[in-house]
């Protein structure tokens, strides 16, 4: 027998049978920071740049606070050489046939594979998260990610038909969970043709080593570029020419609210204190652990939330094992907390759950949603029929039921509110970086002179202009707001001439306030018209295109006195009947089911209304662009806010004399005046879901720029003009996918 | 053993209010296996415990008094003494925590216990055995005729077809299945026994015993089931009192990982003596 190897502690352990450390070798990693001798550069078009002079920033082992190596910090000319190595790139791998773009996709997939153990450890290493979340969790989904990805690029040509890819896309990255985060958008963006160039926070080297996974396949090396730099960069990138968007994704774990039926409140407390009393924290490196760490500043934040919620009187849980030196925190339950209080408002910070109670369904529902945000939800009962109430009526982009924390490549991830209107897997997770065929390429055009604080602010004076010659029956002055026509609040007129200068009429000055109603009574009747059946809904559209026929006749000659040729008018018309009915027809098929590997049941992928929409239309084609953006909108459940043509707003009323008989008040309201005016007052309204905006440049700027505000979803033409007659451009897909928001239902089961 | 359950008024209300999320059950098996391993001393010194806690088993219809000698020999020496001492645990009794045979065989396991000069505990199991589909007047004799041979455990086969019904009967000790049947000790099934355990303590104070039998051959496998008592009833459950495993080559393999563990070096059969 060998020599023996005794066991010194193996008594007391038998004893008290406690758990001991489990250390994962993390030697590969710091193998690999060495083949960079620690200094990490960043990785563009297939190589490791390292320019000279530039400041770095150490990468530290967030435990033990140990240098493992330095990240260059990048400037200006380093983005700039990324983008370009992307543009480059792009034309060779966006002209790929799909099969050929889903084999390379594949062949990373396998790269990753192949160096998983080095993928985990370093994330697990230097993000300090536990080693089982990442190797268990996210390498795996990165795989599943690319070869989803790849079969979805295998069939572009087919599923795809019709779009193409938006071009070089920029990425810009939260320092936690950076790996998945970008694989979530990285992967439909190549897979679909685009080129990324990636913008890491300091000292994060996992996405680096994803680049360099992707440059070593030898081909297309300018497809994926990674920089590393501050966030102070990110304007830089976006203003890149030749980026044709930018993906932002903030900072993602945070903390979770609870929310708990009063007749279960001590049970369920008592449950999750004597699981939470089980949590093992520690190194994340350590395979033993549920819970590593996240670095100091996360800590403190925890710690200054507790100590404030204790000061306002809440009752603070922690257990669970958990080193007591920094920067570990233990997960704690806070109860108790006066629904008042600053904390109740604030954000939760990891890893704390905020516990509080309610009375019924209803109440939790309006708790719920009572919140700027809107990413995942999950629903626990074992009442299905309540469950599912509860899972429609929450405005989250995902809701799982009896289950948390589900993700799978084929199924939609995204939110609304303030998490934003993005959406990553799943079939929407394509068209983020697709455009339809043929829309011109308007590069993003950012004016310096543009001044936020005035644009749109004065109204100009309007005088009385000449002798009015003649509307024949005049359509009803005034604005169209809850269901019909009301004298606006400024109380004063705008004259709107015909094609030869000769005064046409008056149409109402519109206003802040005016807009104010209008969003109000559109809120008004959203509940009523969501809870419509799609057959109701598609039987008022058709409706509506059956009286827009019947007023052929007066919207004809309305057209023609802004110079439309007769033959033209008639058309306008005529499509703009066909675009009704188009879209009532296509209500009735909507969301679908998807099918997920490893679950047993189904995900259902709903869609569902932004809310009120606001549209502002284009000047050009008066009656058709009206009516094609109000029929998708409605088509898809929204209530609406529109500025008609400024120059021509005539047909668009008259089409209000029948939606007035013909639709619930407040479904729709139209809003005429001053274009810049009413979309300024539009663009800071908080409480619109979102903006569509066909006008000038300057104004698309001024719409995104006060959107940004509360990130509700716009859609902006940038000036560029929009072919309305053609069934791709006014009639297509794109406006569906604009009209509604995804929400992804998990519905697991089990006997 | 545990004196008797004091016992509760039966409450079917528990039982009709019970909910099981089997996706959930399901995810928190796999996690418990991944998330909680022990290495080195840790991990041997579990796989001692664990012996302790082995109701070394044979249920064969073979079964003579040879081989219930040797088994009974096994029990009171589960680890070789070389091993033990190197790990410092020889004078700590280690044992399995019974034997485990059919009822005709508990004179001769009680026998060569005795000869062995231990008093590790006989348990017989009885009542129909593995089907349990016999007459309550032969199922009761059965269980008189063990216990006057010296069985201090016995474990009935509960009349599933009352179970079925909704006819519940009480227990000390449950077992997850007789071990026969074609899938036996699973960890989501035993995730919803451990919590029907916790639950009824919670309600009334009164610890019922687990025991999974069946198909837990390997050491790993045995450790997963330590570190499932231990997160879902916790270390007070971790005594032969509440928690047994019934196997028969479970042993062989834990004999084999502490070899290794103490020798670096993988054991042939032949290394280690035969139960």
């Amino acid at each position: 027998m060998a020599a023996t190897r005794t066991g010194s502690r193996a008594c007391e352990i038998f004893t008290t049978l406690e758990y001991g450390p489990v250390p994962e070798s993390h030697a590969c990693a710091l193998a690999w920071l060495d083949t960079q001798d620690r200094h990490l550069g960043h990785y563009v078009n297939g190589r490791w740049l390292k320019p000279e002079h530039r400041s770095s920033v150490p990468c530290q082992d967030p435990i033990t606070g140990e240098n493992l190596a330095s990240c260059l910090q990048a400037q200006t000319e380093d983005v700039a050489g990324a983008v370009e190595a992307a543009r480059t790139s792009l034309e060779n791998w966006s002209t790929q046939p799909g099969a050929f773009r889903a084999q390379h996709l594949t062949r990373l997939a396998k790269m990753i594979q192949k160096h998983q153990r080095l993928l985990w450890t370093l994330e697990s290493l230097v993000t300090g998260r536990a080693i089982r979340e990442v190797r268990d969790r996210d390498v795996p989904l990165a795989q599943q990610l690319l070869q989803h990805h790849a079969v979805q690029a295998h069939t572009q040509e087919e599923a795809l038909a019709g779009w193409e890819p938006l071009g070089v896309i920029g990425l810009i990255l939260p320092p936690t969970f950076c790996f998945l985060e970008m694989m979530w958008r990285i992967c439909p963006a190549l897979a679909v043709g685009c080129t990324v160039v990636v913008l890491v926070p300091p000292a994060s080297p996992t996405p680096l080593l994803v680049a360099q996974l992707a440059g070593e396949l030898g081909q297309f090396p300018g497809i994926l570029n990674v920089i590393s730099g501050p966030a102070s960069l990110g304007p830089v990138l976006a203003s890149q020419p030749g980026v044709q968007k930018v993906a932002f994704c903030g900072a993602i774990e945070g903390g979770l609210r609870l929310l708990i039926q009063e007749s279960v409140w001590d049970e369920t407390m008592r449950r999750l204190q004597a699981r939470m009393g089980r949590l093992r924290g520690g190194r994340g490196l350590d395979g033993a652990v549920d819970m590593g760490a996240r670095g100091a500043a996360a800590r403190d934040l925890a710690q200054r939330y507790v100590r404030e919620a204790q000061s306002q009187g809440a009752q603070v849980f922690q257990a669970g094992s958990m080193p007591p030196d920094s920067p570990f925190f233990p997960a704690s339950l806070i109860s108790d907390l006066p629904p008042a209080s600053p904390c109740t408002q604030a954000e939760v910070p990891w890893p704390l759950v905020v516990a509080s109670p309610f009375r019924t369904a209803k109440e939790a529902l309006a708790v719920a949603n009572w919140t700027p945000r809107g990413g995942s939800a999950s629903v626990w009962s074992e009442r299905l029929g309540q469950a599912l109430e509860l899972a429609y009526g929450l405005q989250m982009g995902t809701v799982w039921i009896n289950a948390h924390g589900l993700r799978d490549p084929a199924v939609p991830t995204g939110g609304c509110k303030e998490s934003g209107s993005s959406w990553h897997g799943g079939p929407d997770g394509l068209y983020e970086y697709l455009r339809p065929s043929g829309t011109p390429t308007c590069l993003p055009y950012l004016s310096e002179n543009l001044n936020y604080d005035t644009f749109g602010l004065a109204v100009p004076s309007t005088l009385p202009a000449g002798p009015e010659t003649g509307l024949s029956p005049a359509p009803p002055y005034g604005l169209f707001v809850g269901g019909r026509f009301q004298a606006p609040g400024a109380r004063s007129s705008r004259p709107i001439r015909d094609s030869q200068g000769n005064l046409h009429g008056y149409v109402a000055e519109g206003g802040a306030k005016d807009i104010r109603g209008a969003v109000e009574a559109a809120h008004q009747a959203a509940p009523g018209w969501v809870g419509q059946s799609p057959g109701a809904r598609a039987a008022l559209l058709w409706a509506l295109a059956a009286a827009l026929q019947r007023r052929e006749s007066t919207l004809v000659s309305r057209l023609e006195r802004h110079g439309v040729e007769l033959k033209v008018a008639k058309a306008e018309v005529e499509l703009s009947v066909r675009r009704l009915r188009a879209w009532g027809a296509r209500v009735q098929t909507q969301g679908c089911t998807l099918q997920v590997a490893g679950l047993k049941g189904p995900v259902l992928r709903l869609q569902e209304p932004l809310g009120v929409l606001a549209i502002v239309c284009p000047e050009e084609w008066p009656l058709l662009a009206f009516v094609s953006l109000l029929a998708p909108a409605l088509a898809h459940g929204n209530t609406v806010v529109l500025v008609p043509s400024g120059a021509c707003p005539i047909p668009a009323l008259e089409v209000c004399q029948d939606m007035a008989t013909l639709l619930p008040g407040g479904l729709v309201n139209v809003v005429t005046g001053d274009r810049d005016h009413l979309t300024r007052c539009l663009a800071l309204h908080q409480d619109i879901q979102a903006l569509w905006y066909f006008g000038s440049a300057q104004g698309s700027q001024f719409v995104e720029w006060a959107s940004a505000g509360n990130l509700k979803p716009v859609w902006v033409n940038r000036g560029c003009p929009r072919a309305w007659d053609q069934d791709a451009e006014g009639a297509g897909p794109e406006l569906g996918l604009r009209a509604a928001r995804t929400k992804a239902l998990w519905l697991p089961m089990g006997d | 053993m545990l004196a008797h359950q004091r016992g509760t008024e039966l409450d079917l209300s528990w039982i009709s209010k019970i909910q099981v999320n089997q996706p959930a059950v399901l995810r928190r098996a796999e996690q418990i296996q991944a998330r909680r391993p022990v290495k080195k001393e840790w991990q041997a010194a579990w796989l001692l415990k664990a012996v302790t806690f082995i109701d070394l088993t044979t249920l064969s219809g073979d079964d003579t008094s040879s081989n219930i000698q040797r088994l009974c020999y096994k029990a009171k020496y589960p680890i070789r003494e070389d091993l033990l001492k190197a790990l410092n645990m020889h004078d700590k009794g280690i044992t399995t925590a019974a034997v485990c045979v059919y009822p005709a065989r508990v004179c001769d396991a009680v026998k060569a216990l005795k000869a062995a000069g231990c008093d590790i505990p006989v348990a017989s199991v009885a009542t129909g055995f593995p089907a349990g589909q016999t007459h309550l007047k032969t199922r009761l004799e059965e269980i008189r005729l063990a216990v006057e041979d010296g069985a201090s455990e016995v474990d009935v086969v509960i009349n599933r077809t009352l179970v079925l019904t909704g006819q519940w009967e009480g227990s000390d000790f449950i077992k997850t299945s007789t071990g026969k049947e074609t899938v036996n000790a699973t960890f989501p099934v035993a995730i919803v026994m451990l919590r029907a355990i916790r639950d009824f303590f919670w309600k009334t104070g009164n610890k019922v015993g687990f025991k999974p039998a069946g198909g837990i051959r390997s050491a790993k496998d045995s450790l997963a089931w330590l570190s499932l008592i231990k997160e879902e009833l916790g270390d007070e459950w971790l005594k032969p009192e509440l928690f047994r495993i019934g196997a028969s080559t479970l042993l062989a393999d834990i004999e084999r990982q502490i070899y290794h563990h103490v020798t670096g070096r993988y054991a042939a059969y032949h290394d280690l003596p035969m139960s």
